[in-house]
């Protein structure tokens, strides 16, 4: 053994190595495709032993319907042109079972040229395929389960941002079809005000740095509308580790949080505060109107006619008390104004804001518009919880905006109302600087007040551009009760 | 020869009836329109019923009532008075100035309306216009 050539020991332990592989058929065709050779492993998988199949075509490995189609003379006739051909598809074992099989088959040359044979190496995949077919089928399984969830809108962003994905849910939930959302970027389910301060963005970087986050907020619908959302967002890694995108699950909470904050000790108490709070400044109100406002009129035509009565100084000093007189009832009867409009509680949200306006806020020299397309009256907390955040917004038009009109639109919208107060003045800059300052101008309280019923509220005014004041606040009646119907 | 005399002396006479559940505002404004020539307050109710119940007796060519007071309200009034005394016109004079409460006037046939704090020489213009019909 020791004079042996070391070509000889590589081509003998060549032919062991060929002889002793089971997880491969190695086995060689001459050009016409008959087997020559047969390896263990063609054994195994095959189930031929080598002296029943040396000698015999090829295409006993295929299926009759293969066969019948050509297949094995044509493979053979594109390896030999092509040098080689890689295929995978059903073949026949020697007991006439089935098997999924990836085979290689390569053309063999001599040095001129001329063609040998085959060699054809072949593995059986049926146990692989099964399993990536079962994967396959649940993948769309998943797939299907995913889409046609209405719950929950339940949708894939590239590590972007941007959204790769859409189901039912979330066209029920958002509003957006999967054709007009599919490759924008996710903030534009944000508020304005989280836009503003990059809260999508900060969101995203959490998600990837801590792989999952969760969130409860506004969210905003195709149409505008606003409902309050849990979201979860998960960051999906490939198995390298790299970023491939996140998952995005969120579910509408609105009316459960409605109920629930309806439920909570903390609201009723303000509720009740704020509805003891309303009964004390309408007592105020009607006993200065009725009072104080009647005895001072009486004594202002007094007045009068006992100027009509004096002559020179005394005349002139009498018709000055009167004007006195005069502009402390001007001052009275806006002080009554802001304390109830009498119109809010005789006729509702609407006339009572008419006569706020056209005593508040044209006595301040503004025009005004207010537009309404309510489905109903609001119950009288909503009406006056949006009238006092109106009448907030109203007051620092008049005070800071050094505006020339404002407009007041309401209008149903889920289950609520939605309220937009506009100037056209300076604008009041970043809500949030505005906000942190001590003189924040009541913007807390307005936001409280939206926030205690329920709603939402925000302000935006860039230089130069006015500034707007919108909020929501859910329709329901004292106690809860659903407003829907 | 004197009854006759007051007879005609009343046809020419503006008459007024006053409602007004305040009696400071009920006697000024009394005072005021009684020291108009020409003008003559021919009654002073304290609430709604029994401003009907004088009007229908002393059928005045302008009723000036007040909005918010007993009996009813100057809506309800004023709707009865219409109602009986065609002759008679309605002024509200009232200390609230709202849309709703203007409108809800309106409704109940009356032609002017008047808010609380006007000088005296407005309020009598405005009782001169609306017995005028103008």
């Amino acid at each position: 053994m020791s004079e042996q050539s070391p070509q000889e020991i590589t081509q003998a332990d060549h032919e062991l190595l060929v002889q002793g592989v089971v997880d491969y058929a190695i086995f060689m065709l001459d050009p016409r495709g008959r087997v020559v050779s047969w390896n263990g492993g063609a054994q195994r998988i095959k189930g031929h032993r080598t002296e029943d199949i040396i000698g015999r075509h090829v295409s006993v490995f295929y299926p009759p319907e293969d066969v019948a189609a050509g297949k094995p003379a044509r493979e053979l006739e594109v390896a030999a042109a092509e040098g080689r051909l890689q295929e995978e598809g059903w073949r026949v074992r020697a007991d006439g079972t089935r098997f999924w099989a990836d085979v290689v088959v390569t053309a063999l040359r001599d040095d001129t040229g001329r063609l040998r044979g085959f060699g054809n190496v072949t593995r059986d995949m049926s146990e692989r395929r099964i399993a990536h077919s079962a994967l396959g089928e649940s993948e769309e399984s998943f797939r299907l389960l995913v889409q046609s969830v209405v719950d929950y809108a339940i949708f894939m962003l590239d590590p972007e941002g941007r959204i790769a994905s859409w189901n039912a849910g979330a066209q029920r939930i958002k509003g957006y079809r999967a054709q007009e959302i599919i490759g924008r970027h996710f903030s534009v389910f944000y508020p304005p005000e989280d836009v503003a301060a990059g809260k999508p963005a900060r969101e995203l970087e959490v998600a990837a740095a801590e792989g999952r986050l969760e969130d409860e907020g506004w969210r905003v619908r195709a149409d505008g509308t606003r409902f309050w959302a849990n979201v979860i967002i998960t960051a999906l890694f490939d198995d390298g580790g790299r970023l491939r995108g996140f998952g995005k699950v969120t579910r509408d909470m609105t009316e459960r949080r409605t109920a629930e904050r309806a439920l909570d000790e903390r609201s009723r108490l303000l509720t009740h505060l704020v509805h003891a709070q309303e009964m004390e400044r309408r007592r105020i109100a009607w006993d200065v109107h009725d009072d104080t406002i009647q005895s001072m009129v009486a004594v202002g035509m007094r007045l009068q006619l006992l100027a009509d009565r004096l002559e020179g100084p005394d005349a002139s000093a009498v018709r000055r008390l009167n004007e006195t007189v005069s502009a402390a009832i001007r001052r009275l009867r806006d002080l009554t104004f802001r304390l109830r409009p009498p119109g809010l509680d005789r006729d509702g949200l609407v006339e009572g804001l008419t006569s706020y306006l056209d005593q508040v806020v044209t006595g301040a020299g503004l025009a005004y518009e207010l537009r309404h397309e309510l489905d109903r009256e609001p119950p009288s907390e909503t009406a006056i919880t949006i009238f006092r955040i109106c009448q907030e917004a109203l007051t620092n038009v008049r005070k800071h905006a050094q505006a020339k009109a404002v407009s007041v639109s309401l209008s149903s919208s889920g289950h609520g109302v939605l309220v937009r107060v506009a100037d056209d003045g300076v604008g009041v800059g970043d809500p949030a600087d505005v906000l942190a300052t001590p003189d924040h101008f009541g913007l807390i309280e307005m936001r409280e007040r939206a926030e205690m019923a329920g709603g939402w509220w925000s302000i935006r005014g860039r230089p130069g551009e006015g500034t707007t004041v919108e909020f929501w606040v859910p329709a329901l009646a004292a106690g809860g009760e659903g407003g829907r119907g | 020869m004197n009854a006759r005399r007051d007879q005609d002396t009343l046809k020419e006479l503006l008459t007024v009836l006053i409602g007004d559940d305040e009696p400071m505002i009920r006697d000024v404004l009394s005072e005021v329109l009684q020291a108009e020539p020409g003008l003559s307050v021919v009654a002073v109710a304290g609430d709604a019923e029994e401003a009907i119940v004088l009007a229908e007796r002393h059928a005045p060519r302008v009723a000036i009532l007040d909005v918010r007071m007993p009996g009813g309200g100057g809506a309800h009034a004023a709707r009865v008075i219409r109602d009986r005394c065609p002759g008679t016109r309605v002024l509200a004079f009232s200390a609230y100035g709202d849309a709703g409460a203007v409108e809800e006037m309106r409704r109940a046939g009356v032609t002017e309306y008047l808010l609380k704090g006007l000088p005296n020489t407005d309020i009598v213009a405005a009782v001169r216009r609306v017995a005028a019909g103008r």
